[in-house]
């Protein structure tokens, strides 16, 4: 299980980066790995804003429906529309091509985690 | 809740990676390492997949009135069985509403071998163990001592083959055969529940781990709950739990195929006549969303504006898309716009056929 250092993380599963006020958002390793093969996404319409912490995705596993919460408040600029066509680039890249929306931020978020609190919160 | 069961291939599950849940009293696999997607995708495009489904019980029948009884307790015509042939059908409460669905074995006259829902084991042994005091007639639930394996797929045969003295080309489709591996007798029937090609293998629980083995060794790829859930689905196999149950009648489910109104009395026919002649309540139906989105277990139905029923089984197939199996009202079952609800939006479908996928099953 992949956790990488320069992402943030909640107790949800989800990870973020942080450029600047804008924030790329998708779930973590331990999330696609717990969920099984993802054969759905419903990603958020372009222009909703969302309070950190609000459910703003599904992703759908073979057996199971899972809510995805926003980490951070704001409006969703951009989506993945790849996950339309290849949902499972969730299991093969979380990380990468796995990113689910991008947030213009307008300052709320969630408890974020760095990685190392992220690994112990996983582990424990 | 009582204590969950273990087969005797539950130390090969977990030694296999199997991730383990509860199911119908037993610990069992849902998927191995490489998950469910490819182990569907081997049964479906070719390989053979094996299952344990030892969860299931069995029940022989033996005795001189063993036709009589099994005429009496189930719904389809016993009669036109012959030795080494199995007939699907089901069993009926005196409302016509569903016990449970089995399969029926003859193995010869005066004995017969039931194939049961694990859910339903003790209801259905004490269902057939009260009707049973009037026939002459023994049942016993062998299902603690009797292992039972699925190997389905293209490569099944070849997979099975060698472990056996007899040739499986003499068994054809919904045919059955009674042998012996290593002293001990087996069944090995070609039925199944997936759409393929393939067997059931009913075993000691002796032998259990080493035809697993065996058949892993000649290439067989181990399938959980729930690529087995995904490859039934797409055949529109119904499920006990969900399409029937207690409360629909053979006609409301679409089984009258396995009901068998003209074969003289039997439990529940009285119900299911009438209920014929009044009209179903409820209609099961097959479809296709033509939108985007999967249509999942209780999500309810739409037909042209109003809410007509709910899914009761519904999936995400990789090659037909967002499927599902879902009783109507029956005015709704054959037309009106229809949609499935999903997380509160109406998502279009359409009404199909079944099976969603083709059926490889050679008949």
């Amino acid at each position: 299980m992949t956790i990488p250092a320069d992402l943030k993380y909640t107790k949800e599963h989800e990870w973020v980066r942080i450029e600047g006020d804008i924030a790329t958002v998708g779930i973590t390793d331990h999330a696609q790995e717990a969920l099984g093969d993802i054969v759905f996404v419903e990603t958020p319409e372009i222009g909703r804003v969302v309070d950190a912490g609000e459910a703003y995705a599904v992703v759908e596993s073979v057996k199971a429906v899972s809510d995805v919460f926003a980490p951070v408040a704001g409006e969703v600029i951009e989506i993945n529309e790849a996950l339309e066509g290849q949902p499972e680039l969730i299991n093969t890249d979380p990380y990468g091509a796995g990113w689910i929306a991008k947030v213009k931020m307008s300052g709320a978020t969630s408890e974020l985690l760095s990685d190392d609190e992220y690994t112990l919160f996983t582990e424990e | 809740m009582s204590k969950l069961l273990k087969t005797p291939l539950y130390a090969a599950h977990v030694a296999l990676n199997g991730k383990i849940v509860p199911f119908a009293g037993y610990e069992l696999p849902v998927q191995y390492a490489d998950g469910a997607l490819k182990e569907y995708t081997a049964v479906r495009n070719g390989e053979a997949g094996i299952f344990d489904i030892t969860h299931m019980g069995q029940v022989r029948v033996s005795g001189p009135e063993s036709l009589a009884f099994l005429q009496y307790v189930t719904t389809n015509d016993v009669a036109k069985l012959v030795d080494g042939q199995v007939q699907y059908s089901a069993l009926l409460n005196v409302h016509g509403t569903f016990v449970d669905d089995i399969t029926t074995y003859k193995i010869a006259d005066a004995h017969y071998y039931l194939c049961i829902n694990a859910a339903n084991r003790h209801k259905d042994v004490a269902h057939l163990q009260v009707e049973a005091a009037n026939f002459d007639v023994i049942v016993s639930d062998e299902s603690d001592s009797t292992t039972l394996l699925a190997l389905q797929g293209a490569k099944a045969q070849a997979a099975l083959q060698p472990l056996l003295q007899m040739s499986l080309d003499d068994i054809g489709y919904y045919k059955f055969a009674v042998t012996t591996l290593d002293g001990h007798e087996i069944i090995v029937s070609r039925t199944g529940y997936t759409g393929e090609d393939g067997f059931e293998i009913y075993l000691p629980n002796a032998l259990a781990e080493k035809v697993w083995q065996a058949l892993l060794d000649n290439g067989a790829v181990p399938i959980g709950l729930a690529a087995r859930d995904m490859l039934r689905t797409e055949m529109g196999y119904a499920l006990y739990g969900h399409e029937i149950h207690d409360g629909v009648t053979p006609v409301e489910a679409r089984l009258m195929w396995i009901t068998k109104l003209d074969k003289g009395d039997f439990i529940g026919k009285a119900a299911v006549a009438a209920r014929k002649a009044e009209g179903p309540q409820q209609r099961l139906i097959a479809i296709k969303l033509t939108g985007r989105g999967i249509p999942r277990e209780h999500y309810k139905v739409w037909v042209d504006g109003v809410e007509s029923g709910e899914v009761t089984s519904g999936m995400h197939s990789p090659m037909a898309g967002g499927v599902a199996l879902a009783y109507v009202k029956p005015e709704h079952a054959e037309q009106g716009d229809i949609s499935v609800d999903i997380r509160g939006k109406l998502i279009p479908a359409e009404r199909t056929g079944l099976p969603f996928v083709r059926s490889n099953v050679k008949k």
